[in-house]
């Protein structure tokens, strides 16, 4: 099988070329044509196929990781929407859960209401009202006012509809009726309603959810559907896959019937890479640290599985998302981030940005502000003239003076302040790592990190140290990978249901019955997408709390039909859940199944191993040796340190820090007390001990 | 050398420490309140959110509070603390590793009864180095009615329920047993109450156990020197702010309902005085000619949890205003620079046993006052008056247990500088949440028939105001309920030429019968199934002369249906045909309506 991963950045586009058959791993960078993405994902492809010397034709799969649903949202450049909901709850998604977003601030926004998805004029509503527990029907659907709604929403120029109603988790016949009536109304709107996009309680969440699912809905569709043509006008014949949020894939089509489920996949395959890049190294538990220009992403890995977000936590441009996805907990943190004193005199580093342009003093590009990157040069950390593989030169005395002036400002040595600037930065890393493992019951002591994006390997061993890590993988292309974690996934689909059901009442009956449906439902979305059902399995599993309380946990639930027995072990699972996660559990407390899930899994080939570098020796890798700072016992010092070339390195020999290993896309930072070796895979494995 | 480097030289640690355990202990504040707010039972707690977390060193100084929490709830926590050394100090009780201590008692530093805080002291070996505290808003403390909320005819502090004056619950590890059953014997929906009072405890002990990790990796010095350092830099940002108003005293007033159909004048339309006097870096609140406390009625607000906190809070939102200035840790730093004058016996330093139950409106307006009084120093950072919050506590049997539901109702924001004002909020020092319909109806005998913004109730100006909601609530089975609420006589003010905003209404209708309007509190009542409460909610006012609206943004608001084209063409000389503004028109009507005036 011949695959290309395609992960489309704000400034490059990057791709991963893999023939499972013979081992063969290439990679390869083509500039982001910002105005259609789908331009340089072509030229991309095609470029790579050319490189390796294989026709265009013979691409067996694309994957293909996009930011057109991210940025729509992120721009607040989506379709003009509309909303067909009850009477009596026109604004839902006005009023929200009437809570600012922030508690001290008069002049402050609040994104529901500053940046409507659907504007007040175009949300209509009608006579419909269901009730729980089971969606018993009310008031009827008023045919006639859905009918009404629809016209004047094509009067309107709505170019995409949302059908909210409440109660519909529990009974989606009313919105379904009222979708078709509008469809056959208005056949060229994106239509789409709340128990399909996420048939979850919470109705602000779930029409905001579905709201935003049509808002992005016509854009989606139509990039999916020009990509997809464009790929075949340049004679390909590879099946398309869009990867989302949940860190599984999703056909064209399945994109552009719920395009929710990409907005939030630009970290997760982040995720699935650093987790391909651990399992290579023979690690089970892995802290993935994804750190770039403005933002660092961390995702937690056990026994290679994912921590999945809980609903209410996954927000996207202040606007809540239920939708299923990978817990990446996003920091503004990376080589960017901008150092300076505040108002009352405090040292900070980030979140603002200053991004690629103007970017780090160091780029030259009129950058006036002190940065992360300037602060690591000014270390002797970056080498000046081997950035980027030598395409950038970075200018020294700019970082210096920057660092000058805040060094000024704080009353310090400048190489205290550019120290500090990264031990406060490395410190915001750690908190945001502690917050998934410490603050979840998790030991970080137990895990290797695995540090990509172009600043993760120069910040990973101190991040490390900061938690008591002893260990840091970092991968072969670090500034791809998650271009590589795009071929390491599998079709993935979620179906959800919310049960409200209470131990010691359970209806298993129902419950079988409405795993059995969901599963049903999934296998039929697999066989349309053409894949063969023993290539599909199932994982179940159950959204469960206490009794009165409003956050759920996840816990796993059995395969085939329930019992009593696979239902106590879902109570056993849940205590020890609540107990990993808060501390304790309560023994005698009823346990509430809130919401039941189906996650199907289309297995889809793979990346294979990429196959052992060649491996040089430390004398050719050798580049340079320099001069870098270090804190070490309170005090810096100045430490003679060798820069290396990474693709000379030796195969299995130590490397003693401090030092530092360049390649083309990012630096990977020894500092003393660090040893590391290449290892067989292509990763370097840093460990702390074995050093000066 | 400029004026902050200087300051940077007084600090007793470099500013990379300083800064990296600033982050530390925010994080554990955010831990607490993550955990708390997930653990617990009560909607009040969980979805609602009024709860708070935060540290306290051991002079009862706040180090830090959770994100989370609602200003309310994590603002009086340091006089919790203190209150409690005060009893400790008058028993002769010390604080002892493995201690748990409950405390609500509001005056000796509790916001109100209902918000009962758990603390728990911090050991390094047997020196006491700080208190992880928890508060959250209990459903029920065993007040004369069901709820926590609505107790509005309390005649004095016992009826307002049980009272904790600092009793160690964990003492020294031991659980105190005999406690425990006397809050479940006497507690409503005690489940629900006993387990977040147990959430509590446990988000407290993990508070405690963070900090006293944090303490193991930077030596207790450092901590504290950083912390010191902390409160030193918070102060001196709150001084800077003062510092840019212009020196001078800066009067308000408003009024409250108090009871608007008592027959007393002492219990309603009450006033609430405020001067600021600013000097220099100083600020100075002085609530002198506030009206005298109604010893008998639950309105009066304790100075400390309730009052300070409603003018320290207010003062914080407008003079650092996160949207401005980013995020700024919140310590006790803050509130150094202010000092607060409230004459005993008033509405606002009350004297025992003088009720303070239902005082959370009340201490709302008072911060809607402290607002009105500073706008004219700082007519771009405030808003127009806000519209006020209610509370409904739902109530009734199910067997021999009661079911317990306190509902906040949002008010609204007034109009700001550039600006409209927030639509259907929670405002000033209240943030809290609203429950999902989809989640009330699943677990409760009410429906919610109605939930969406009002119409033609918009107060007009260059920004108009913020607009209130209408919620109605359908008993399906018989209970109860009482309220407690405000802005029912007094429109939120109209600000620069603005128009005031629109009072709050509360209605109540008996199976088939007619509406019947309520004040806004009301004792308990009797609710039969198919009885139903709508709840009108306050807009905010308006903010500069509505004839310089932008007639675009008029128009939208007539689209959106908020007001009529008539209105548009009433109150800002808009003319619109067509759905669109016809610009010749309003051109002429916006000029004839500034000469007629």
């Amino acid at each position: 099988m011949k695959l290309i991963g395609v992960d489309v950045g704000g400034t490059f586009t990057d791709l991963v070329f893999c023939d499972t058959g013979a081992d063969r791993v290439a990679v390869h960078k083509v500039p982001t044509t910002p105005d259609d993405p789908s331009q340089g994902v072509i030229a991309g492809i095609l470029g790579l196929c050319k490189e390796q010397g294989v026709p265009a034709g013979d691409i067996d799969h694309v994957l293909h990781g996009t930011t057109i649903a991210t940025n729509a949202v992120l721009e607040y450049k989506g379709a003009r929407t509309g909303m067909v909901t009850n009477e009596g709850f026109r604004d839902v998604i006005h009023i929200a859960r009437h809570q600012r977003p922030q508690h001290y601030s008069i002049m402050q926004e609040v994104p529901w209401q500053n940046r409507p998805l659907v504007k007040r004029r175009h949300r209509k509503v009608v006579r419909e009202r269901l009730v729980p527990p089971k969606g018993d029907v009310l008031t009827p659907l008023d045919e006639k006012a859905v009918l009404r709604a629809a016209r004047a929403l094509k009067k309107e120029g709505v170019e995409a509809i949302a059908v909210c109603f409440l109660f519909s988790y529990l009974n989606a016949r009313h919105e379904e009726r009222a979708r078709a009536i509008i469809v056959e109304e208005f056949p060229e709107a994106f239509v789409t309603n709340s128990a399909a996009v996420s048939p979850q309680f919470r109705e602000f969440e779930r029409f905001t959810t579905t709201a935003l699912a049509a808002f992005i809905g016509p854009k989606v569709r139509s990039y999916v559907a020009n990509l997809d043509q464009s790929l075949r006008n340049s004679s390909m014949r590879a099946d398309l896959h869009i990867m989302a949020s949940n860190g599984g894939v999703a056909t064209p089509a399945m994109v552009a019937e719920r395009p929710v489920v990409t907005l939030l996949s630009g970290p997760a395959a982040g995720v699935l890479g650093g987790a391909w890049v651990g399992a290579l190294a023979g690690r089970r538990r892995l802290i993935t640290f994804d750190a770039g220009g403005t933002s660092a992403d961390v995702g937690i890995v056990s026994d290679g599985k994912f921590q999945e977000a809980t609903a209410r936590d996954t927000w996207i441009a202040g606007y809540p998302l239920m939708a299923p996805m990978i817990d990446i907990h996003t920091i503004g943190a990376g080589g960017g981030s901008v150092a300076y004193v505040d108002q009352g005199g405090a040292f900070r580093v980030g979140p603002r940005s200053a991004g690629a342009q103007p970017g780090p003093a160091a780029y030259g590009r009129g950058g006036a502000e002190p940065t992360v990157t300037d602060a690591n040069l000014v270390l002797g950390r970056l080498d000046k003239n081997d950035f980027l593989g030598g395409s950038m030169k970075l200018d020294e005395a700019a970082s210096r003076r920057v660092i000058g002036e805040l060094a000024r400002r704080l009353a310090i040595d400048p190489l205290e302040a550019a120290e500090g600037v990264l031990t406060i930065i490395n410190s915001n890393m750690a908190n945001a790592i502690r917050s998934r493992t410490v603050q979840k019951g998790l030991d970080p002591r137990d895990f290797a990190l695995v540090a990509f994006g172009g600043a993760g390997p120069l910040h990973g061993a101190e991040v490390a140290a900061q938690l008591d890590i002893a260990e840091v993988i970092v991968p072969p292309y670090p500034g791809i990978t998650s271009a590589m974690g795009l071929l390491t996934t599998d079709l993935k689909y979620d179906a959800i249901r919310t049960e409200f059901q209470v131990r010691g009442a359970i209806d298993l009956g129902k419950l079988n019955a409405d795993f059995r449906d969901m599963e049903a439902g999934l296998a039929r979305q697999f066989k349309a997408d053409g894949v063969r059902p023993d290539e599909v399995s199932f994982q179940r599993a159950g959204d469960l709390r206490y009794v009165g309380q409003g956050y759920e946990l996840r816990v796993t639930m059995a395969a085939g039909r329930l019992d009593e027995r696979a239902l106590d072990a879902a109570w056993t699972a849940f205590h020890e859940a609540h107990k990993a996660e808060y501390g304790h559990y309560f023994e005698a407390s009823p346990i509430e199944i809130v919401n039941i899930r189906v996650t199907g899994i289309g297995r889809m080939p793979k990346i294979g191993r990429p196959g052992a570098p060649p491996g040089g020796s430390l004398a050719a890798a050798r580049v340079r040796s320099g001069a870098c700072v270090f804190r070490v016992d309170g005090t810096l010092k100045r430490f003679d340190t060798e820069f290396y070339q990474r693709r000379r390195l030796p195969l299995d020999e130590a490397i003693v820090g401090p030092a530092v290993i360049l390649q083309t896309d990012s630096t990977t930072l020894l500092p003393p007390g660090w040893s590391g070796r290449a290892d067989r895979e292509g990763n370097i494995l840093l460990r702390r001990g074995g050093g000066r | 050398m400029n004026d902050v480097a200087k300051t940077v030289l007084r600090n007793r640690i470099d500013p990379v420490t300083a800064s990296v355990i600033q982050g530390a202990l925010e994080n554990i504040a955010v831990e607490m309140g993550f955990k708390l707010m997930r653990m617990s039972y009560s909607s009040i707690i969980r979805e609602s959110e009024d709860f708070g977390a935060a540290l306290i060193d051991p002079q009862g100084r706040q180090l830090c509070e959770s994100k989370q929490s609602t200003p309310l709830q994590s603002g009086p926590i340091p006089g919790y603390v203190r209150g409690v050394m005060r009893q400790f100090a008058e028993r002769g009780e010390a604080f002892r590793p493995g201690d748990v201590i409950m405390h609500n008692d509001a005056y000796a530093g509790a916001s109100h009864g209902p918000d009962v805080a758990f603390i728990v002291p911090a050991f390094l070996g047997d020196r006491l180095v700080g208190f992880s505290v928890t508060t959250a808003h209990h459903l029920d403390i065993g007040a004369l009615s069901p709820g926590s909320c609505g107790i509005v005819d309390a005649v004095d502090t016992y009826a307002e329920g049980l009272q904790f004056k600092s009793i160690k619950v964990y003492d020294a590890t031991r659980r105190n047993d005999a406690v425990w059953q006397i809050l479940r014997d006497n507690i409503r929906a005690s489940d629900l109450v006993v387990g977040d009072m147990e959430a509590q405890i446990a988000a407290a002990r993990i508070g405690a156990e963070r900090y006293l990790e944090l303490i193991g990796r930077y030596g207790l010095e450092t901590v504290n020197a950083g912390f010191e350092d902390l409160l030193d830099y918070s102060e001196r940002l709150m001084r800077d702010a003062i510092a840019k108003l212009p020196d001078g005293v800066y009067r308000a007033t408003n009024y409250i309902d108090g009871y608007l159909e008592d027959a007393d004048p002492t219990r309603r339309e009450l006033p609430l005085k405020v001067a600021i006097t600013v000097k220099g870096s100083d600020l100075t609140v002085d609530l002198t000619g506030t009206a005298p406390q109604v010893p008998d009625k639950p309105i009066n607000m304790p100075l400390e949890g309730t009052v300070d906190v409603a003018v320290w809070l207010t003062l914080r939102s407008i003079l650092l205003d996160t949207a401005v200035y980013g995020h700024i840790p919140q310590n006790s730093g803050l509130t150094r620079p202010i000092r607060i004058v409230a004459p005993k016996g008033t509405l606002v330093n009350p004297i025992f046993p003088a009720p303070v139950i239902a005082r959370f409106c009340p201490g709302n307006q008072l911060a809607d006052t402290v607002m009105k009084a500073l706008a004219p120093a700082v007519p771009r950072q405030v808003s127009a008056g806000i519209g006020n919050l209610k509370v409904i506590a739902f109530s009734g049997l199910a067997g021999e247990k009661h079911w317990v539901h306190m509902e906040i109702f949002e008010g609204s924001y007034g109009g700001r500088y550039g600006m409209d004002g927030i639509d259907a909020v929670d405002t000033l020092y209240a943030n809290t949440r609203n429950n999902p319909v989809e989640d009330i109806e699943s677990h409760l005998p009410l429906r919610v028939t109605r939930y969406e913004l009002r119409e033609n109730v918009c107060a007009a100006g260059k920004w108009r105001g913020g607009i209130g909601s209408i919620r109605e609530f359908t008993y399906l089975a018989d209970g109860g309920a009482s309220v407690e609420g405000e802005g029912h006589r007094f429109k939120p003010w109209g600000f620069r030429g603005g128009q005031d905003g629109y009072t709050a209404a509360l209605m109540v209708k008996a199976g088939g019968g007619k509406p019947r309007a309520l004040p806004s509190k009301v004792p308990y009542m009797k609710m039969k199934a198919g009885d139903r409460f709508l709840a009108v909610g306050p807009s905010g006012g308006g903010y500069g002369d509505p004839l310089q609206r932008d007639p675009g943004r008029v128009l939208g608001d007539v689209l959106d249906g908020y007001i009529t084209a008539a209105a548009a063409r009433r109150d800002y000389g808009v003319a619109i045909a067509r759905g669109a503004v016809d610009a010749k028109a309003t051109e002429k009507l916006r000029k004839s309506r500034r000469r007629r005036r």
